[in-house]
């Protein structure tokens, strides 16, 4: 069990997390053709600039957290409530990995 | 190729083209968790995307016009070849002869001759233009048949040049230009990707392309155009092999957002199951504790019950026993009537005990009393006697005085005797109305 719990997920909220979470998907794989694209350009250029590349790259870090939460939500049977609290709890400053 | 098999084909390659661009992306994404950037896998993923991306700009070019190859109307400033100054009919590729300065009066020729050997800027093949492909050929027929190229197939007959997409709009003509330029310069090394140029260079092979080429012999030209076909083949070998990496790592990537999703699924269910179980579980301990609470509650119950019971038969008997040792008696109730009744019993036992003690000695004492009073009476008759006899025998003698002074001693015993008689008389009756009394106040206390 989660850390909450205490309420029941409803099955409106239930579709609208697996909905949410496809659009993640969707959003997820057009930002990295985006930042795929970024890097042939670059390529093309003959200079990689690593600041645009992790700018991108922290989008589809920021997607997968996302992604992550949500899914946790339906695994554990979060309400929106539950799961907002729990966004807003993880919501820490992030690591930048790329630096 | 027919039409269908065309858009097929066109749609397989953007298909690729996205699937290229998103493992790129997936590559980078990589880099930038790990914080290690590696810019030569970069440039590789970049020249695989890219690859795919010229082949799919070849396969979307519109095709050359059947007859005329399309060299005649161009501008007359920018890039030209010899070939401008052909005459107007009819087909001509490379091998016209071409009156130039620096040309020889040779048959074939390429673009390539536009070079002039002494010029050491450009020493090696120079860049493929898309009318290089053309000079080649020997034929109309095989002219019009190299317009639309075959993209990102390993066949041989590839080994045409691809024609630079004209400007769509995509991207400008300039990037065109360069990646057909770039395509071009990279030398024919086996496996090894083209890499981009800059434009700039474009412009300086551009210029000089339009110097007088040399004439090189035939067999030159075969080479030369075999080498063409076999770095052509080779491209398009490792395009095939890229995409096939690529569509392989599309799959196994596929296969292993599948299997997650499966895994968390089992995962959710799992947990799911386990939480039914231990709730079970709990349901069934508060039934059994909830079991004993009321199996205690109904044996406290009947025990309480019997309890009562028992209390009320003890009370039943002993207002039973109270009523049978005392018939008169009130009936007593509840908890207390037993010492309360004892109580009665033994006061009552010690009251008749006294009463009848009482009663002994009073009957005692009047049977004494009546002894005495008769004992007193006989006393009393024996002087009433002894008086008749002292006054007979006075009489006898009446004839003589009787001496006064031993009468009056006479009379005062006589009356002393009759005055014991008359307070023992009062004496018992005072003690039979005492016992009289006593016999009434204890027939009342009965009652």
């Amino acid at each position: 069990m989660g850390l909450f719990g205490g309420g029941k997920q409803s099955g409106r909220e239930r579709r609208a997390m697996k909905d949410h979470l496809v659009e993640l998907d969707e959003l997820r794989r057009k930002q990295l053709r985006d930042l795929g694209a970024m890097t042939v350009e670059m390529a093309e250029a003959g200079r990689f600039d690593r600041e645009r590349l992790s700018e991108q790259a922290r989008e589809v870090v920021g997607i997968d957290r996302e992604a992550d939460l949500i899914a946790r939500g339906l695994e554990e049977g979060l309400t929106l409530e539950e799961l907002e609290d729990l966004a807003r709890s993880d919501d820490e400053p992030a690591t930048d990995p790329g630096k | 190729m027919r039409k269908g098999a065309l858009k097929k084909k066109q749609r397989q390659l953007e298909e690729l083209h996205l699937d290229r661009r998103e493992a790129l992306g997936e590559l980078v994404l990589g880099m930038f968790v790990q914080g290690s950037w590696d810019e030569a896998i970069m440039s590789r993923g970049a020249a695989e995307v890219r690859e795919v991306a010229e082949e799919l700009d070849a396969l979307a070019a519109p095709p050359a016009p059947p007859v005329d190859s399309g060299e005649h109307d161009l501008a007359p400033t920018g890039e030209h070849t010899a070939e401008h100054s052909m005459p107007e009919t009819g087909e001509h590729t490379g091998t016209h002869i071409i009156p130039g300065p620096g040309m020889p009066d040779t048959a074939e020729h390429t673009q390539e001759h536009a070079v002039p050997a002494a010029t050491p800027a450009v020493t090696e093949p120079g860049p493929k233009k898309p009318e290089a492909g053309k000079t080649g050929s020997d034929s109309p027929a095989a002219t019009a048949e190299s317009a639309p190229p075959k993209a990102g197939t390993p066949k041989p007959d590839s080994g045409k040049p691809r024609t630079p997409k004209p400007d769509t709009g995509k991207e400008s003509s300039a990037k065109a230009v360069a990646a057909a330029a770039a395509a071009a310069s990279t030398p024919p090394a086996p496996g090894k990707p083209e890499t981009p140029k800059p434009p700039a260079s474009v412009a300086v092979e551009g210029k000089a392309e339009a110097e007088p080429q040399p004439k090189l012999s035939e067999l030159d030209l075969l080479e030369e155009k075999i080498g063409k076909s076999e770095s052509q083949a080779r491209t398009a070998a490792e395009a095939a092999k890229a995409s096939t990496a690529a569509d392989s790592r599309t799959e196994l990537s596929a296969i292993t957002r599948e299997i997650e999703a499966d895994r968390t699924k089992l995962t959710s269910t799992l947990s799911t199951a386990s939480a039914r179980i231990a709730d079970a579980e709990k349901r069934a301990d508060a039934a059994e504790a909830k079991l004993a609470r009321e199996s205690a509650a109904n044996r406290e119950a009947a025990a309480g019950w019997v309890r009562s019971q028992a209390a009320e038969i003890e009370a039943d008997a002993a207002l039973a026993a109270e009523i049978a040792a005392d018939p008169d008696g009130s009936p007593d109730s509840g908890a207390d009537a037993g010492p309360r009744q004892a109580e009665l019993e033994a006061r009552i036992r010690t009251l008749e005990t006294s009463l009848e003690a009482e009663k002994a000695s009073k009957i005692e004492a009047l049977t004494i009393a009546e002894s005495r009073l008769k004992a007193i009476e006989e006393s009393a008759r024996e002087a009433e006697k002894r008086v008749e006899e002292a006054e007979a025998s006075l009489s006898e003698a009446g004839t003589a005085p009787v001496p006064v002074e031993a009468a009056p001693g006479i009379v005062t015993e006589a009356e002393a005797r009759e005055a014991a008689v008359v307070w023992l008389r009062g004496q018992i009756s005072a003690l039979r109305q005492e016992i009289s009394k006593g016999e009434a106040s204890d027939k009342k206390g009965g009652t």
